[in-house]
């Protein structure tokens, strides 16, 4: 059996890093407001693949995350409700 | 040395008392691992995203100082032990500080800790101008 044909994604704008963007933005674990945009409604991180983020500002950004779940800033996870 | 910073996070219905012994004991670290307190800040009482030891508040400082790995050591030892303490994390901030940055650093927060309250008071003078001109026309 042959596999389905793979279905063409439409073409879609790559995304810019915010923080290469706007080189004021620092990422900081005790800045929850700017890194809880970059978690999904449960509580985990959002791949770069949907933020768009820069290799270097995504390691940074996953590093600050996970401090801050640390000191319980930012959840680990969040049930749904 | 090198300059760190410290969250702690303690039990919400801390008292007075269990905090300034707290804060004598973290002195004393600091004093006797020749470490340099640059600030201390009271968070107040916040909510946790999760439960730690059952608790879903507390109380949030934030430490920052310069030190040296032995300190680091000694205050998270004895952070660990403190049963009033719910969760600490220490992060390295700046990997040389020398006295002079030191110093700098210092009055940094001494001008925010200045600036801040005038920050407060602009509301309170903005009042005081509507008041005046009542009092001028009463004069007058």
């Amino acid at each position: 059996m042959k596999p389905a044909p793979r279905r063409k994604r439409p073409f879609q704008r790559r995304k810019v890093c915010v923080f290469c963007a706007d080189s004021s933005m620092k990422i900081n674990y005790k800045d929850t407001k700017t890194l809880s945009h970059f978690i999904t409604e449960r509580g985990k991180i959002l791949p770069r693949r949907i933020s768009g983020n820069c290799a270097k500002h995504q390691r940074e950004l996953t590093a600050a995350i996970k401090r801050a779940r640390n000191i319980a800033l930012m959840p680990f996870s969040v049930l749904s409700t | 040395m090198r300059r760190y910073e410290t969250i702690f996070i303690t039990h919400p219905e801390v008292s007075e008392e269990e905090l300034s012994e707290l804060q004598g004991k973290i002195n004393s670290i600091l004093t006797s691992y020749k470490g340099e307190l640059i600030k201390l800040d009271d968070w107040g009482i916040r909510k946790l995203t999760y439960e730690i030891r059952k608790n879903s508040r507390g109380r949030f400082f934030l430490m920052d100082y310069a030190a040296g790995t032995d300190l680091i050591r000694e205050m998270e030892r004895n952070l660990r032990l403190h049963d009033r303490v719910l969760r600490f994390q220490t992060v390295k901030v700046d990997d040389q500080v020398t006295p002079d940055s030191l110093k700098a650093l210092k009055e940094a927060v001494g001008a925010e800790k200045v600036k801040t309250p005038e920050r407060i008071e602009p509301p309170a003078e903005a009042k005081v101008p509507v008041e005046t001109p009542k009092e001028g026309g009463e004069k007058e």
